[in-house]
């Protein structure tokens, strides 16, 4: 059987030296790849910053991006209405979920990816954000030395993303996706037109926002948005999770629904 | 019936080299400057390809499948492992419906050093406290920590291990430790235990190449340590691909594509 490691997600490196203690005490090293422009500097460890919640009202944001529903089309809602999620207040049993992460372990996908409740690593160089999920080992990269869209690209589950800076925001544009992942764990659905556009933001030292518009006219009937807030884990590293099978879910489901101590 | 796309990854990373995306890149950045080092010898990062010839015979194909020529120094255990496996790959290749090779029908983690059998590019990116290789395949990383920290003994037994390292003059040392015994060393099916130490050198030894020279050490597994040696060329204008592994058709695409004679 498989084993998988979420339960140690959470532990803590005490002997992380951090990058900018260890730039100002030791000159003779390497200087910091943080960007020219402090501001600008989205590196570091990120974790969910929302509150544990109480309610089961409250508990959306580990299953869905908001408290009210998105607009839907039709089809949308048709999509949505077929969808069997094991998260949530109708939860189906694991044996009967239809969602496409079960059984397979295929990829999240974005922004689906952001719900899962294991910390992030932004990591920056000359000409890319990068975004290494914990969760699987995911990366979710972005461009940002001014190339366009590349539409060689097969639909990708993670898309296709290009970025650049609008004074202290990221914004980062993502297109390409293929249509074989849900938008979140309720089965919120998209088709291969999603456009997801997000706007990143260190509003302070401690703290990231990012702000994601999601656009997809085959499933909503226009745009919507959704906030997400991190802050910084100085001294947390990246551990190794592998979904590996089906029992991961059950776990983690158990795990992030649990009220806080 | 899912489908893998890794048969595509390379040909993207071909196309990518001369696609007008691709020539972008060569640009010079509008944003941030300068890599994370201070010591240009001591910078790593880039996208790196695999620079092996590709070759004639199977016998010349090694590479594809196992890290050196001669057969490692294997103890009885690991004879007997290696007697019972049946990879796919190789000289004594099984069907893939016989093979027994861990990652096939389930797409779990090929595991250190295995990865770096597969034939997809592989970006190294630097921060004050880590080098780190990302790999195209299944989006796999190897997360060196060059921050002086200890190896973490309270982590469970992992696929990848766990890596520190630290630089001798132009060379990268990278120690990992603390692995799982679920993996094969490589593709022909050189098994491993836990007490596996992987200790790699990295260097770059011109702008365009950089080598990785990898002692494996088992005392379980084999009589004595033995070593890799590892060529890579830099290919300034890829970037690294979506590659998920989701079944085995993956496999048989690779093998497919790998095997191929040079033309």
């Amino acid at each position: 059987m498989a084993i998988y490691r979420l339960g140690v997600a959470f532990t803590m490196v005490l002997s992380f030296l951090s990058a900018t203690s260890a730039q100002t005490k030791a000159p003779s090293k390497p200087p910091t790849s943080a960007p020219a422009d402090k501001a600008r500097d989205l590196s570091g460890i990120w974790f969910d910053d929302r509150p544990r919640p109480i309610t089961t009202n409250e508990r959306y944001w580990i299953y869905k991006f908001n408290a009210e529903e998105p607009p839907m089309t039709a089809w949308g809602e048709a999509q949505f209405k077929a969808a069997k999620s094991s998260f949530g207040t109708t939860a189906y049993p694991l044996a009967e979920t239809n969602d496409p992460l079960y059984h397979s372990c295929t990829p999240p996908g974005l922004p689906r990816i952001y719900l899962h409740p294991f910390p992030l690593q932004i990591v920056q160089t000359p000409a890319e954000v990068i975004i290494l999920f914990e969760y699987d080992s995911i990366r979710h990269q972005i461009f940002t030395d001014g190339r366009p869209h590349d539409t060689s690209l097969g639909p990708l589950w993670m898309g296709d993303s290009i970025g650049h800076w609008e004074g202290d925001t990221l914004v980062a544009d993502t297109v390409n996706f293929n249509d074989r992942t849900w938008l979140d764990r309720m089965g919120h659905p998209h088709s291969d037109a999603l456009h997801v556009v997000e706007r990143f933001r260190r509003i302070d030292h401690d703290h990231l926002v990012d702000d994601i518009t999601i656009e997809d006219p085959k499933a909503y009937t226009k745009p919507w948005s959704t906030h997400i807030e991190f802050a910084l884990r100085p001294k947390w590293t990246l551990e190794e999770q592998f979904c590996e099978d089906e029992e991961s879910f059950q776990t983690l489901d158990k795990d992030a629904a649990a009220p806080a101590k | 019936m899912r489908i893998c796309k890794l048969g595509i990854a390379v040909a993207c990373a071909m196309i990518l080299s001369s696609s007008p995306r691709a020539s972008a890149q060569t640009k010079p950045p509008t944003a941030p400057p300068s890599g994370p080092n201070s010591n240009p010898a001591h910078d790593l990062s880039g996208v790196w390809f695999d620079d092996h010839p590709r070759l004639i015979t199977v016998m010349q194909r090694y590479w594809a499948y196992t890290f050196t020529q001669e057969a490692p120094p294997m103890t009885p255990w690991a004879q007997a492992l290696f007697d019972a496996a049946k990879p796919s790959f190789g000289p004594h290749a099984y069907p893939l419906e016989q093979t027994n090779d861990p990652i096939y029908h389930t797409c779990i983690p090929m595991g250190f050093p295995r990865i770096f059998l597969y034939p997809l590019p592989m970006q190294i990116v630097q921060t004050p406290g880590e080098v780190i290789m990302l790999f195209e395949y299944d989006s796999f990383r190897h997360q060196i920590f060059t921050d002086g920290r200890a190896h973490d003994t309270s982590l469970g037994p992992l696929w990848m291990g766990d890596s520190i390292g630290h630089w001798e003059g132009d060379t990268l040392v990278a120690d990992t430790v603390n692995f799982n015994d679920k993996t094969w060393l490589d593709r022909m099916g050189h098994p491993h235990s836990e007490a596996l130490h992987v200790v790699e050198r990295i260097r770059r030894i011109d702008h365009d190449h950089l080598v990785d020279d990898i002692t494996i050490e088992d005392p379980k597994a084999y009589t004595k340590p033995w070593t890799a040696h590892l060529p890579f060329v830099l290919k300034p204008k890829w970037t690294l691909a979506e590659a998920f592994c989701e079944d085995e058709n993956s496999f048989q695409d690779i093998e497919n594509d790998e095997t191929k004679p040079a033309k």
